[in-house]
């Protein structure tokens, strides 16, 4: 690949702009470069890379979902609840793992049965759903805040790979989920880049007819699509009540904006066909590095949300530009042919 | 010409056919919660206080359908309409003396500004959507994310309260015993009503919505029309923005996220195809109202405001699940047909 190309990808460009990010608060403030502080951008990545690699499935297929934070603490906190009524073990870690990502695949299974069984449209879907799955929630299952979750649970949100006391007296800490979600990210990419369901993925974003012609089911794509990106939420829900130690039904509602945005930050087009992992893992270190440094830059906590809207208006903006730029070039290059 | 009648006449059979079917289920839903709850649903002050509440979701409902019938969406209505709250509320708090009086002149110039904002709101959508050719969706959530943090910032997250009582009264009042933002609603139902089925620019915005290839190909200024859809919207939104903030005495960031899931499908329930393409102004009115009967008898029944929630996803979906299996047996009909003769 040659360096001008290299130069035009998104992935580089989003390098860039981390570094240039990092040396202005680094330079404001030292306390940016420390390791501390490293690993608390990772630390608060770790739910929101999980939900994202979802969203990046479903965007690159051409889709938008929005329910995946109502689908993952209804996961997170319906799973506590199962612990807790019918006594299981309350040591276990794997145990309420397995249960959100089932209801999570569940939920998705429910997505899918509306997008890919009856064709109606991603957004419309999953905004209706999240509306069901967060009325459901709140009506019949609970309303209230459990603040005692399984101790398996509890006891994993101080589980730490490494942890010391730096010379300024910090305490440095690096959670184990660093290790998990480093694999499943790994996985993903794989199964985007190496499997017949990745390229159908690819395929169908680039236009369900074509993947029909191909001789790929488009509805089958659809409906793992969406099973599979509830599965993750899933995950991703119950691992937030682990970290946050406490199961809020209330919580994470909203946040979909900060997924999708880091997702359309690292590259994938909305109107599907185009996205990376790294891409993405870059979107979301980039949106939390900026959300738990703007302080350091002086600006106050309330301006946070205008920050990660102008953020993404750029964001787009420019994503939007190279495209129409693309666009002409192939246009005109197709013109000059034709005469 | 006689192929211009025609389309118009089908059109407005099959608008027919869906106003219709809407007036039977408003109906339906007034008798079921009438019956089930007839001492607290079916009363005057019931319908009193849903004609003060209809109007605000009523207009977000119409700026969306706006959108929507060009083939596109606008997910920043709230977002602008509380920008826009917020900003003629700040300037009515600080033009206000001790006493809580503000000359009239005052009240007017912050209700201005506020729907300047919106205007400038929907510009910034028009510009991301219309010029660079971002897709709606995309652009609309950022800008969502872009107002709403705009209005925490100003305010710091807490809200403006204790608005002056000339300005409360647009939203509390009558007019000739009608309540007044009902009859803004009307108002402003009716323009919009004129500007899509009367106008040039609201016929090149069905034919947009219809087919965005063939309009681009017939030289309409296909740009043009999708941007003034998005001005149209802030506007609308400003309005209901205001009407709110009236209503309640109240402007804050936070204030009614949940319109934006409610409006989608008040606008869908109302028989616009979200394609883009077909709507109607009366039937976002119509769904309007039947959605705030179930919300006002659910409160009758006691039954959880997250059950309304539940229930407005559930109608969502069943909705556009019928549409397609009509949709659908609709077409196989019609070819059948075909091949039959």
């Amino acid at each position: 690949m040659n360096i001008k190309k290299l130069l035009r990808r998104n992935e580089t460009v989003l390098i860039f702009a981390i570094i240039i990010f990092s040396l202005v608060i680094g330079s404001k403030s030292p306390e940016f470069f420390t390791l501390a502080n490293l690993f608390d951008i990772l630390r608060s990545s770790f739910v929101q890379l999980l939900f994202a690699l979802g969203v990046l499935i479903v965007i690159i297929s051409g889709g938008i979902d929005v329910s995946f934070p109502i689908v993952g603490i209804f996961s997170g906190y319906t799973a506590v609840i199962i612990m807790q009524k019918l006594e299981l073990n309350p040591e276990s870690l794997l145990i309420p793992i397995v249960l959100a990502v089932l209801i999570g695949i569940a939920l998705g299974g429910f997505n899918a049965i509306a997008i890919a069984g009856f064709g109606i449209p991603t957004l419309i879907t999953t905004l209706g759903t999240a509306g069901i799955f967060r009325g459901v929630m709140l009506s019949f299952i609970g309303a209230s805040f459990i603040s005692d979750i399984p101790i398996g649970l509890d006891k994993f949100s101080t589980s730490d790979l490494i942890k010391f006391e730096s010379d300024a007296g910090t305490l440095v800490r690096l959670h184990i989920l660093v290790i998990p979600v480093t694999i499943i990210t790994v996985l993903v990419a794989l199964l985007l880049s190496r499997t017949i369901f990745g390229r159908s993925v690819y395929a169908l974003g680039g236009g369900a007819e074509p993947t029909r012609r191909l001789g790929i089911s488009v509805k089958r794509t659809q409906a793992k699509i969406y099973m599979l990106v509830g599965g993750l939420s899933g995950l991703a829900g119950i691992l937030y009540v682990s970290l946050q130690r406490k199961a809020n039904p209330y919580d994470l509602a909203g946040s979909e904006l900060d997924v999708i945005a880091a997702v359309v930050l690292g590259g994938a087009s909305i109107m599907g066909g185009y996205g990376t992992v790294f891409g993405t893992v870059l979107g979301v270190l980039f949106i939390n590095m900026i959300k738990n440094n703007l302080v350091l830059l002086g600006v106050s906590s309330s301006w946070q949300r205008a920050a990660v809207g102008v953020l993404l208006v750029i964001g787009i903006t420019i994503q939007a530009i190279s495209e129409n730029r693309k666009n002409k070039r192939q246009k005109s290059a197709s013109d000059s042919e034709v005469a | 010409m006689s192929e211009r009648a025609n389309k118009f006449s089908t059109t407005g059979l099959l608008a027919d056919r869906k106003v219709t079917q809407l007036m039977a289920f408003t109906a339906f839903t007034f008798l079921v919660f009438s019956y089930f709850s007839s001492d607290i649903f079916f009363t005057p002050e019931n319908f009193l206080s849903m004609a003060y509440q209809v109007p605000e979701i009523a207009i977000l409902s119409i700026a969306v359908m706006l959108s929507m019938l060009t083939g596109g969406i606008d997910l920043s209505i709230v977002g602008i309409s509380n920008a826009s709250a917020l900003i003629a509320s700040y300037i009515m708090t600080q033009k206000m003396s001790e006493e809580g009086a503000i000359s009239n002149s005052w009240i007017l110039i912050a209700c201005l500004l506020g729907i300047l904002m919106g205007l400038l709101c929907g510009a910034i959508n028009s510009i991301l959507i219309a010029i660079l050719n971002v897709t709606p969706i995309l652009a609309t959530l950022a800008t969502m994310t872009l107002f709403n943090g705009i209005a925490i910032g100003i305010t710091n997250g807490v809200s403006v309260s204790g608005l002056p009582e000339q300005f409360m009264r647009i939203g509390n009042g009558t007019l000739f015993g009608v309540p007044s933002p009902f009859v803004l609603m009307l108002v402003i139902a009716g323009f919009v009503g004129y500007l899509i089925n009367r106008t040039g620019l609201g016929l090149k915005v069905f034919l947009i919505g219809t087919n965005r290839k063939a309009a681009q190909y017939s030289v309409m200024g296909d740009r043009k029309v999708i941007a003034w859809t998005y001005v149209i919207s802030g506007l609308l939104s400003a309005l209901a923005g205001l009407i709110i903030a009236s209503r309640t005495s109240a402007a804050s960031p936070d204030f009614g996220n949940s319109y934006i899931l409610l409006a989608i499908v008040i606008v869908v329930l109302g028989g616009v195809n979200p394609m883009g393409g077909f709507g109607t102004v009366t039937g976002v009115v119509l769904a309007t109202i039947v959605l705030q009967m179930v919300s006002s008898g659910f409160n009758a029944l006691r039954f959880s405001q997250f059950f309304y929630l539940a229930a407005q996803g559930g109608v969502l979906v069943l909705v556009m699940i019928l549409n397609t299996v009509l949709e659908k047996r609709r077409i196989n009909k019609s070819i059948n047909k075909s091949l039959g003769s």
